[in-house]
């Protein structure tokens, strides 16, 4: 039952995917999808996680072979011929999980596959590399990649510059189709806009635009049209000017809002936590370089703390010298009253503490375990028998019971992790740190990649683990998602704290769920001089 | 940008960080090491033709590890190097006892070479067998055609005038022979196509990450084979200078030399996780090998202890690398801080 908004004649539609059906080993992730792209059109693939719209992208993108159905380009077939041919007919793609390659140059890889050559003996054989450069340094300047960096290994970046990259690589071709898989994930607000900007901008000169997202708010006064999936099926097309958030999680998940605890009253985090409960982390002088100075910061017992700031305040950073990742040049660490020796990331997990990682791929998932045994890895204690062997039994139903709270899309909790769509990956990674039931948990952007109903659960778990006297620190970019979740937040800028914004929970009951916000924006930008 | 007169002391200190973010710092570091120890503990070490010998001997692993760096930074690893070359050797001598002219017989040898190379990139990329296993099966398979052909004597009797010229037993000009002249026109075209050239920046790509690479629209596939292939006509070049430097080809001539062409690669600062590699490395870790060797050989140590030295070397080349690394890692965010300081 698929009810379309008037669709444009065959011949007029740059990209179209006709009947596109792709089985994996007991999985189905596409079965007769279909999409129609018309000219300079930002066109949004929505659906829950696992719906199948990656796999569709990487049909399109020449990388996947589908089963059966095809694919369309300005109304002629496109020969299954991989990738290459997919690129030099004009498609550029960003990948959802994020794909450079680390041991080349930035401007290498923003030319991958399409280097600028010069002749040499009379051959087209040597890299220009001059070339290269001037052709992109405007571009990159204008996602914060410099001139300097253009010439540094990407392995030296963290995930929020290479997802900058990334887009640089996807623009810098003139493509005739862009599409984008979550490419706002993990970015910040302000690098959202000029990455939205370049949206728009891509849409004028007539370029067609295919974007997936899990943030419906984005859609409007972005995306003219909006193909819904459900299990691989496209369920609907739809005008994004007549339709409502509401109406497109009714599409993807067949239930409102209400039913996931959604609706218009704003969540806030329960609990007041008050400052007599006993500290859990006591961090004093937190001092990395140039790039931590000087942090000191407290966490109570049920207290969840936001830290907030734009992209290199130095969020991460200060995380990552908590749980022994990088060295500290000074200052000292308590948790529960007991000093920290930070040597390394086992003693800080021994210790109490756990992670989420920000960057799932690189440092979150192992890709050929199973989903069950990457849910255990960080506490096999919870699994095995006697304290000692390894229980299959304990294993499965611990994986289970996660599976069935967040919602995990699998057809078998045994098989390997690597397969599975990217939200789900992540929902996996969530239910291996709570199941540490650490001290303190930290959590580098926990719902990036995850879809509106299971991003409620994980919402949900995060606050029980809070009152359930745990201690949380929270990173996350969508600044709605840090005051919604935190009982205060400390902003940072350029590795300092510059500021605190305190009692959040009462201030949004009262309502004053704006006034808070501009509150710590202001305080992120604000120093700039200092 | 207004550039300032440079004092000295700037000069120098330029000079130092460039020295200090060289990856191969930690080559060079061990190199003259050796070279120092040597000097004072071993007099003998300068006498005669010795280190003439030494580079002389170091030659034929130094050629093998260029080949093995571009499969290294591929992301893979050719175990047959040693079977293959030997192979050539044979190839080489009994054309030339078959009468032909020298080029001819080289050419044929440098076509075998090329040929397992692609037979080693079909396996692994066409089967699908991994890099070890199918590298593992070509040194089964062309050792095992050269005992055949051979039936384990040695061939003997192709030696010309020319060849001891190719061989390095007589010199080209000066106290140049051949074999030195080739390791540097090789170690010169590798560098460049791996520097600059978009092979070159290909094999990086693939072997940091495959999956990018592919999607970035790079024929993974076909760009391993090349590598193999390169690997392939290097252990033909070093069999057609062995056979010429050995005056016979025994059935087990390259024996032993896959290890050898690994470490030199792997002491260069070669990963065997693929991505990272340097020629002008390969080229100082087989001249460290070689000298290494060496040293015990005067110093009167066994010869069976080679191996454990190898083993020793590669340890403390693996130690140099990583502090090198940090050296690098710390003069580049010092420079950063005195740059952001300049503009403040
Ligand atoms: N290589 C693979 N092998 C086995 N199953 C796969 C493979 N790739 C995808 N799948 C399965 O296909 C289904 C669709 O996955 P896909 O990645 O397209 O989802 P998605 O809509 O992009 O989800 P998300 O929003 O989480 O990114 C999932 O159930 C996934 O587990
Ligand atoms: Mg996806």
């Amino acid at each position: 039952m698929t009810d379309r908004a008037e669709t444009p004649s065959a011949q007029s539609l740059v990209l179209e995917a006709r009947g596109v059906t792709k089985h994996y080993e007991g999985v189905t992730a596409l079965d007769h999808a279909t999409l129609a792209v018309g000219p300079g059109e930002v066109h949004a693939l929505l659906g829950g996680n696992g719906a199948g719209k990656s796999t569709l992208i990487s049909i399109i993108s020449g990388v996947t072979k589908p089963d059966s159905g095809k694919i369309l380009l300005g109304g002629e077939v496109m020969p299954a011929s991989g990738p290459l041919a997919a690129i030099s007919a004009g498609i550029s793609t960003i990948y959802q999980e994020l794909s450079l390659v680390p041991a080349l140059s930035v401007l290498d890889n923003i030319f991958l596959g399409r280097e600028i050559k010069r002749k040499t003996l009379g051959l087209p054989l040597t890299s220009d590399r001059r070339s290269m450069e001037l052709a992109v340094r405007d571009l990159a300047a204008d996602f914060g990649v410099t001139a300097n960096e253009l010439h540094t290994p990407v392995s030296e970046f963290g995930a929020l510059k290479k997802r900058s990259i990334e887009i640089v690589k996807a623009l810098a071709f003139d493509p005739k189709v862009l599409i984008l898989d979550e490419p706002t994930s993990g970015l910040e607000d302000a690098e959202r806009q000029v990455l939205f900007g370049y949206m728009r901008s891509m849409r004028e000169r007539g370029v067609s635009l295919v974007w997936v997202t899990h943030h419906l708010e984005e859609l409007f006064g972005l995306a003219d049209k909006a193909t819904v999936f459900k299990d691989g099926r496209t369920v609907a097309t739809v005008a994004t000017e007549s339709t409502s958030i509401d109406k497109l999680i009714t599409l993807m998940f067949g239930a409102d809002r209400e039913e996931f605890g959604g609706g218009d009253t704003r969540k806030i985090a329960h609990l007041q936590p008050s400052s007599e409960r006993p500290v859990i982390l006591r961090a004093r002088n937190l001092t990395r370089g140039s790039v931590v100075r000087d942090i000191s910061l407290d966490v109570h017992e049920g207290e969840i703390v936001g830290l907030a700031g734009l992209a290199g305040a130095g969020r991460t950073e200060v995380v990552r010298t908590l749980m022994g990742l990088d060295a500290l040049t000074s200052g000292s660490v308590e948790l529960n009253g007991r000093r920290l020796s930070l040597r390394n990331s086992t003693a800080a997990y021994r210790a109490g503490l756990a992670m989420l990682p920000e960057d799932r791929k690189q440092l979150g998932i192992l890709a050929d375990l199973s989903t069950a045994q990457n849910i255990s890895i960080s506490r096999l204690s919870t699994v095995t028998a006697a304290g000692f062997w390894m229980s299959r039994r304990k294993e499965l139903a611990l994986a289970e019971s996660y599976r069935g709270q967040l919602g995990i899309k699998t057809p078998d909790v045994n098989a390997r992790i690597g397969n599975l769509s990217g939200g789900n990956q992540q929902k996996a990674i969530v239910a291996r740190c709570l199941n540490t039931s650490p001290k303190l948990l930290i959590f580098d952007e926990p719902t990036q990649g995850i879809d509106v109903s299971a991003k409620v659960e994980v919402h949900a778990l995060v606050r029980d683990y809070a009152a359930n006297g745990g201690a949380a620190i929270l990173i996350a970019s969508e600044i709605e998602e840090l005051l919604e979740l935190s009982h205060r937040v400390l902003v940072l800028k350029k590795g300092q704290i510059v500021g605190e914004v305190r009692n959040i929970p009462a201030a949004i009951e009262a309502g004053e769920f704006a006034r808070i916000k501009s509150e710590v924006l202001t305080l992120s930008a604000a120093g700039q001089a200092s | 940008m207004t550039s300032k007169p440079r004092s000295a002391t700037e000069t120098i200190r330029n000079l130092w960080e460039r020295l200090l973010v060289d990856p191969t710092l930690g080559v060079i570091s061990l190199l003259l090491i050796f070279a120092l120890i040597a000097a004072f503990a071993l007099p003998v070490f300068y006498a005669g033709n010795n280190i003439y010998n030494l580079v002389g001997s170091s030659i034929t692993v130094m050629i093998l590890s260029i080949g093995m760096t571009v499969v290294l930074i591929s992301g893979g690893i050719d175990l047959s190097v040693g079977a293959v070359m030997a192979l050539c050797a044979g190839v080489a001598a009994t054309v030339l006892k078959m009468g032909a002219p020298l080029f001819v017989a080289f050419v044929c040898a440098i076509l075998v070479g090329i040929a397992a190379g692609l037979l080693n990139g079909l396996l692994v990329t066409r089967v699908g067998l991994p890099d070890f296993i199918a590298t593992l099966a070509m040194l089964g398979f062309a050792s095992g055609v050269l005992y055949i052909a051979t039936q384990g004597v040695p061939i003997i009797g192709y030696m010309t005038s020319e060849y001891y010229i190719v061989g390095g037993l007589d010199p080209l000009v000066g106290p140049v022979t051949f074999p030195i002249l080739v390791a540097v026109v090789l170690a010169l075209i590798v560098g460049w196509v791996l520097s600059r050239t978009k092979l070159g920046t290909h094999f990086f790509a693939v072997g940091s990450n495959a999956v990018a690479s592919r999607q970035s629209g790079i024929p993974v596939r076909w760009v391993k084979t090349q590598a193999y292939m390169l690997s392939g006509t290097c252990a033909a070049v070093a069999g057609i200078i062995l056979a010429g430097r050995n005056n016979n080809v025994p059935a087990d001539l390259g024996t032993g030399y896959e290890i050898q062409a690994i470490s030199a690669a792997i002491i260069g600062g070669a990963s065997l996780m693929g991505g990272r590699g340097r020629v002008l490395g390969a080229v100082l870790g087989a001249l460290t090998l070689a000298l290494a060797i060496n040293i015990i050989n005067l110093a009167g140590v066994p010869s069976s202890f080679q191996k454990i030295v190898i083993g020793v070397i590669l340890i403390l080349a693996v130690i140099a690398n990583y502090l090198s690394e940090l050296a690098r890692g710390a003069t580049q965010r010092r420079r950063a801080k005195r740059l952001s300081s300049i503009d403040a």
